[in-house]
């Protein structure tokens, strides 16, 4: 029956595209994704082209160009930039700022906004505009472990005496602004920005010059200190792993590193508090056009690459969790270890909204110091202080 | 043996010398400096005065065909039978006209110039939900530079061609012939040979040296950055506070950083180029010590490190330092250490590794030109030496050593330049890192003015930034050069070498 | 022991500043020749040490790249020996079906190629002109060069950039883009063939000149037969740069992964979260591109050492 609707839905939502777009367009288009999900989007283009005869002449041009690099790319020469492309949260306003995003079609925004999760639509918008398409809501991080190691997940005072005991490693992260707020967040700290409609962050609300964060900062220390505890994301660059935070993008990496011994969870508590972090959203943006045939293809095929269908479709073929709602109800994904690890992860996360590309620098500068050991001697006074600084930078990069 | 005491006894003294006379003549160095530029400026300008004096009396003077040259470039020299210069010249009158004066309004040289002052005020903005781009500052900017070198080079010709008409009619009034275009075309081949053989290279260096530099000099007085970025968004001129913000000391500038940075990249550039010349010199000698068997085989083997590319082989031996990396791994697995060691997460470590790596990478150069030079100091040298009884490091340093700096001196210095701009082994190596709160713009311990410069224009797109860092970069090498070029007599030398 | 009444070794030797023959005493030469041995054990134990640390990385990043990755995974390990050997890696790399690395090595092939044939022209015409020929703006020229050379190499990465997209020379022009970039400013590295024409006596030219030869003749018929060994170093140094470069080929080629030579493309595999497990990947295309460069660098070694030296010489 769920299957019958989708259907169903899917047809609609394309009559209702191609409603929109009648205008045939036959020129190039390009497309950058991330390398994993290229074979995937090719097919999913075909499959467009199938459905839509006006564009069936339109030549796609499908490049492997990361989520992390796309948009230095195109801020960098928007002209040889992609017409279609992925990227991933952090970058929205930066785009915004640098105009090299084109707005979302006022009808295909009201669909998406009606279809995707409420977090997503949040993080593709800037003030009242809506600036890309939502493609995953699985940009989020938790924990993997081997499970013959690490007896109880529930505690990291317990996973890294576990990893440290069996000579093991933990990895995570800490200098990255996008790991550090599970301890900030979790702590109950708190730091997020106001966009106005072009992108201009133009307040800021933080928590981090308090005693929660010092609290925060003083795991932070805790964890670096650890015999254990090596900086670092990547499950394929580890070299001795037990345990890790990481995402949904390297499930399979993890699958095949723990064999049978493989597990995820949410994230521990630390210092008697339940770790928290970002709950992050990849999307599909659309560059400036100048010529309008080539927009509505543009419109049309972000839309389509972006639905319920592909979603779906994305998930069954590379593993990234929907952001689409009914997408999210499919059993496949509800059964999914590594994506109801992170569900029940993102319950204590907060939807990441938008940062100032400042703040990831100055957040790996601080990340930095704790893993040199800076401040393993500093009482509570002199870690206020280094947060209070912390603060203050931020705010300096506010708009003026 | 007087060659020997003096190089043995005075060098470091001379040094000393040099250096004290270098900075009791400095203000003379400067004044005399200032004077020179200011002779320069003014006999430019007399010059200029001059040549138009000579156009305006050279018109009244010349002939028709000279003065119909003044309009059509190259009738004169057509006129006369010199065919092959006249129709260059006309050519390229041409192509100036067609480039200044394009119909296409928006690509002509005059409508760039035009909004050079500006660098653009037509803002990009949409009709419907399609984009309508406006000015575009960069390229407002890039063409602007390119129509005054043009519009230089073109008075430069126009004046030349001028020059010509006048010669060739005195040529003719006394009775001589002109070079006809063979003979024109032979001088290319012989006495103008140099023309030809620089006429590439030079446009080369113009195209894609000269005018990018000067280009981001001027970049350095806009507001070129990641939130004015063209085509979608305009920047223009904000005069030097840029200088400012990287060079002052409050909390939105990055003065302090930069402070730090540049001690970090001298100190870098003292240890990478002296330590890997003594440490080079030292492999250098023991492998041509007499007795010392399979010469050839270690050098082979050193030399290895040259040949194999440094993104495969730096970027495998940063990850062997790394926390988790294959160094820690077995150390502690053979209980040496108990915790890793912070290779590339602790400041002083980090610094410390890389100097360390860099000499890997350096012992084998300097060891080959060692090897090359040692081999040029005369035996008798150390022949005599050691009947006196000189130990071997004695040797070492009264001959080998002031030898060496002698002969390498201008080594040393381009070398010590270079190594303040060493891109690659930073880069591959350390990325820069460990960051600090303490730091500012991103920059980390172990960058160097030239890597930050790459963080700025490739991560944040601060391009306002960069150029300023360029400038800067460009003048600290100029002070060190131009101190060194005082300084070592092998350097100052360098032209009379012939 | 010794039965004979042997004539004792003397080791003999003049001094010039004395005068005198003076002889060192056996004894003296016994212990001398015992210190020699000492010190050449302890220069050999250097060596040996030294040679292992100078290998080391190479021989690693050989084993890690017959690791096996069918078995073993293709990420980092903290092991050096693979448990089990195999190709899997090269052979993953030689089918076009999995990645374009062969497509990346075609592209740095062509483009080292180019360069070296270009670049070895226009640095040895500028040297060459500067070394024997005088004109108005020699001075001129070389002060210029010296000037410039004191920029930062990438403060213009921009510029370039754009300059080349004029030329439609980037991203899928990448390939003769690099080549323009690479051999457009070559000239200003003239320093070391200059150096190397200063030596060759002038006499050579003169008397050319005098037997009524261009100058074009005395260049390519006098001057160019002695310049073997510097053309060699040239043409090694041109072809071997870009196969290193990273930077400056991903800011042209960006988004057009046929397009990138092989640093940008095994760069990637280590270095962007995308490519997980491509380590030992990266390690099979890095010893292929080592072999042959190095093969090809020993081969000319002789005239590398040359330009080296003679160029450090005269700076």
């Amino acid at each position: 029956m769920k299957k019958v609707l989708s259907v169903v839905l899917a047809l609609a939502m394309l009559l209702s595209l191609a409603s929109v777009a009648m205008a045939d367009y036959s020129g190039d288009l390009k497309i950058w994704v991330a390398e994993a999900t290229v074979e995937f989007t090719q097919k999913m283009v075909d499959q467009f082209k199938a459905a839509h005869p006006e564009y069936a002449n339109m030549n796609v041009i499908i490049e492997p160009v990361g989520e992390g690099d796309a948009a230095s790319n195109i801020i960098t020469d928007v002209e040889a930039g992609a017409d279609i492309f992925g990227f991933a949260q952090d970058q929205l306003s930066r785009l915004v700022a640098a105009g090299a995003l084109l707005d979302v079609e006022p009808e295909n925004a009201e669909i998406v906004k009606a279809e995707n999760d409420a977090g997503s639509v949040a993080a593709v918008t800037l003030g009242d505009t809506m600036y890309a398409y939502p493609m995953t809501s699985d940009n989020g991080y938790f924990l993997y472990y081997d499970k013959s190691i690490v007896t109880d997940p529930s505690t990291l005072e317990q996973v890294l005496a576990d990893c440290d005991a069996a000579g093991k490693k933990f990895y995570m992260e800490i200098n990255s602004g996008w790991y550090q707020t599970a301890f900030f967040f979790g702590a109950g700290c708190e730091l997020t920005f106001d966009s106005d409609d072009s992108g201009a962050l133009v307040a800021m609300n933080a928590g981090y010059a308090s005693d929660a964060g010092v609290k925060a900062l003083k795991s932070m220390i805790k964890v670096a200190q650890s015999p254990a505890f090596v900086n670092g994301s990547s499950v394929s660059n580890a070299t001795n792993l037990c345990a890790i935070v990481d995402g949904t993008w390297d499930a399979t990496a993890a699958k095949e590193a723990f064999g049978d011994n493989y597990a995820a969870s949410k994230l521990p508590t630390v210092d008697g508090y339940q770790m928290g972090g970002f709950g992050g959203f990849k999307m599909l943006g659309v560059k400036p056009q100048t010529d309008d045939d080539k927009l509505a293809a543009c419109d049309a095929l972000a839309a389509y690459l972006t639905s319920e269908e592909v979603q779906l479709a994305r998930y069954n073929a590379v593993g990234w969790g929907p952001s689409n709602l009914n997408a999210q109800k499919n059993e496949a994904v509800q059964a999914d270890e590594a994506l109801s690890a992170l569900a029940s992860q993102l319950a204590f996360c907060e939807p990441q909204g938008q940062y100032p590309g400042e703040y990831w620098g100055l957040a790996t500068s601080l990340g930095d110091d704790v893993i040199a050991k800076k401040y393993d001697n500093a009482d509570d006074a002199a870690l206020l202080e280094v947060l209070k600084n912390f603060e203050a930078t931020c705010e300096g990069y506010l708009a003026k | 043996m007087t060659d020997l005491d003096y190089l043995k006894l005075s060098k470091p003294q001379k040094m000393l010398v040099d250096l004290r006379r270098f900075l009791a003549a400095l203000p003379g160095h400067i004044g005399n400096g200032l004077k020179n530029l200011v002779m320069f400026i003014v006999n430019f300008f007399k010059g200029i005065g001059l040549a138009i004096v000579d156009v305006i009396q050279t018109f009244i003077h010349g002939d028709w065909k000279t003065k119909v040259s003044y309009f059509v470039m190259g009738f004169g020299s057509c006129a006369r039978g010199q065919w092959g210069r006249g129709i260059l010249f006309f050519v390229f009158q041409t192509l100036f006209n067609f480039y200044m004066f394009n119909p296409n309004a928006s690509q002509s040289g005059l409508y760039y110039l035009g909004k050079l002052s500006t660098l653009g005020t037509i803002e990009t903005h949409k009709e419907g939900r399609r984009t309508v781009y406006g000015d575009n500052s960069f390229f407002i900017l890039l063409y602007g530079v390119l129509t005054i070198f043009f519009i230089i080079a073109f008075i430069y010709t126009w004046y030349t061609n001028i020059q010509q008409n006048k010669i060739s009619e005195q040529i003719l009034k006394s009775g001589h012939k002109l070079k006809s275009t063979k003979d024109d075309l032979q001088s290319l081949m012989d006495e103008q040979f140099h023309k030809t053989l620089l006429a590439l290279p030079v446009l080369g260096v113009t195209v894609f040296t000269i005018l990018p530099i000067i280009f981001m000099i001027l970049v350095a007085f806009t507001n070129f950055d990641m939130t004015h970025q063209p085509p979608g968004k305009l920047f223009t001129w904000v005069g030097w506070s840029n200088f400012h913000e990287l060079l002052a000391s409050d909390t939105a500038s990055h003065g302090n950083t930069f402070r730090q940075v540049l001690l970090w990249t001298l100190i870098w550039a003292f240890f990478a180029t002296f330590l890997n010349y003594f440490l080079g010199m030292l492999v250098a000698i023991m492998i041509n010590k007499k007795g010392i068997k399979l010469k050839k085989m270690w050098r082979t083997i050193l030399v290895m490190t040259i040949a194999i590319p440094q993104f495969v082989s730096l970027l495998y031996v940063s990850k062997m330092f790394a926390a988790d990396g294959l160094i820690n791994t077995y150390l502690m697995k053979w209980g040496w250490i108990s915790a890793p060691i912070p290779f590339w997460t602790q400041p002083g470590w980090a610094r410390f590794t890389i100097i360390l790596i860099n000499v890997w990478i350096g012992i084998p150069y300097l060891m080959l030109i060692a090897t090359g030079i040692l081999m040029n100091i005369p035996a008798d040298l150390y022949e005599s030496a050691r009947i006196d009884g000189a130990s071997a490091f004695q040797m070492y340093q009264k001959i080998t050593l002031p030898y060496m700096l002698f002969v390498t001196g201008p080594y040393l210095l381009t070398s010590f330049t270079g190594n303040i701009n060493n891109f690659n082994v930073i880069f591959l190596l350390s990325g820069g890192k460990p960051q600090s709160m303490e730091l500012t713009g991103n920059a980390g311990y172990t960058d160097l003015l030239i890597t930050w410069l790459y963080k700025m224009t490739v991560n944040d797109t601060n391009y306002k930034l960069a150029a300023v860092m360029g400038i800067l970069v460009f003048l600290v090498l100029a002070i060190i050069n131009l101190v060194a070029y005082n300084l070592i007599p092998s350097v100052k030398n360098e032209e009379d070498f012939q | 022991m010794n039965t004979k009444n042997e004539i004792p070794e003397v080791d003999i030797v003049v001094d010039e500043k004395a005068g005198v023959i003076r002889e060192i005493k056996p004894e003296k030469l016994a212990s001398k020749k015992a210190n020699e041995r000492r010190s050449n054990t302890i220069i050999y134990v250097i060596l040996v040490l030294m040679s292992i640390i100078w290998l080391a990385p190479f021989v690693f990043l050989v084993f890690q790249s017959f690791r096996s990755y069918a078995l073993e995974g293709g990420g980092m390990v903290d092991y050096l020996l693979p448990k089990t050997w195999s190709l899997d890696n090269y052979r993953w790399l030689f089918n076009p079906e999995n990645s374009n690395f062969l497509r990346w090595y075609g592209n740095t092939f062509i483009i080292a190629l180019f360069c070296s044939v270009i670049q070895t022209m226009m640095i040895l015409s500028v040297s060459y002109t500067l070394s024997r020929l005088r004109f108005k703006g020699r001075k001129f020229i070389m002060n210029t060069v010296l000037v410039l050379g004191l920029f930062p190499g990438f403060l213009t990465m921009i510029t370039l950039y754009f300059l080349l997209k004029q030329l439609g020379l980037t991203q899928t022009g990448a390939i003769p883009g690099l080549i323009l970039i690479y051999c457009a400013s070559s000239g200003m590295g003239y320093y070391i063939s200059k150096g190397f024409f200063d030596t060759l006596p002038k006499s050579l030219d003169e008397s050319a000149r005098i037997d009524g030869a261009t100058r074009f003749q005395v260049f390519l018929k006098i001057i160019m037969p002695l310049t073997k060994p510097i053309v060699i170093y040239t043409i090694l140094m041109a072809f071997m740069a870009p196969w290193g470069d990273y930077v400056f080929a991903s800011y042209v080629a960006f988004g057009s992964e046929p397009n990138y030579n092989v640093a940008v493309g095994l760069y990637r595999w280590v270095n962007v979260a995308d490519y997980q497990g491509y380590f030992t990947r990266f390690c099979a295309g890095g010893v292929l591109v080592a072999v042959p460069i190095t093969i090809l660098f020993m081969c000319l070694q002789k005239y590398y050492v040359e330009g080296v030296t003679g160029g450090a010489v005269k700076g």
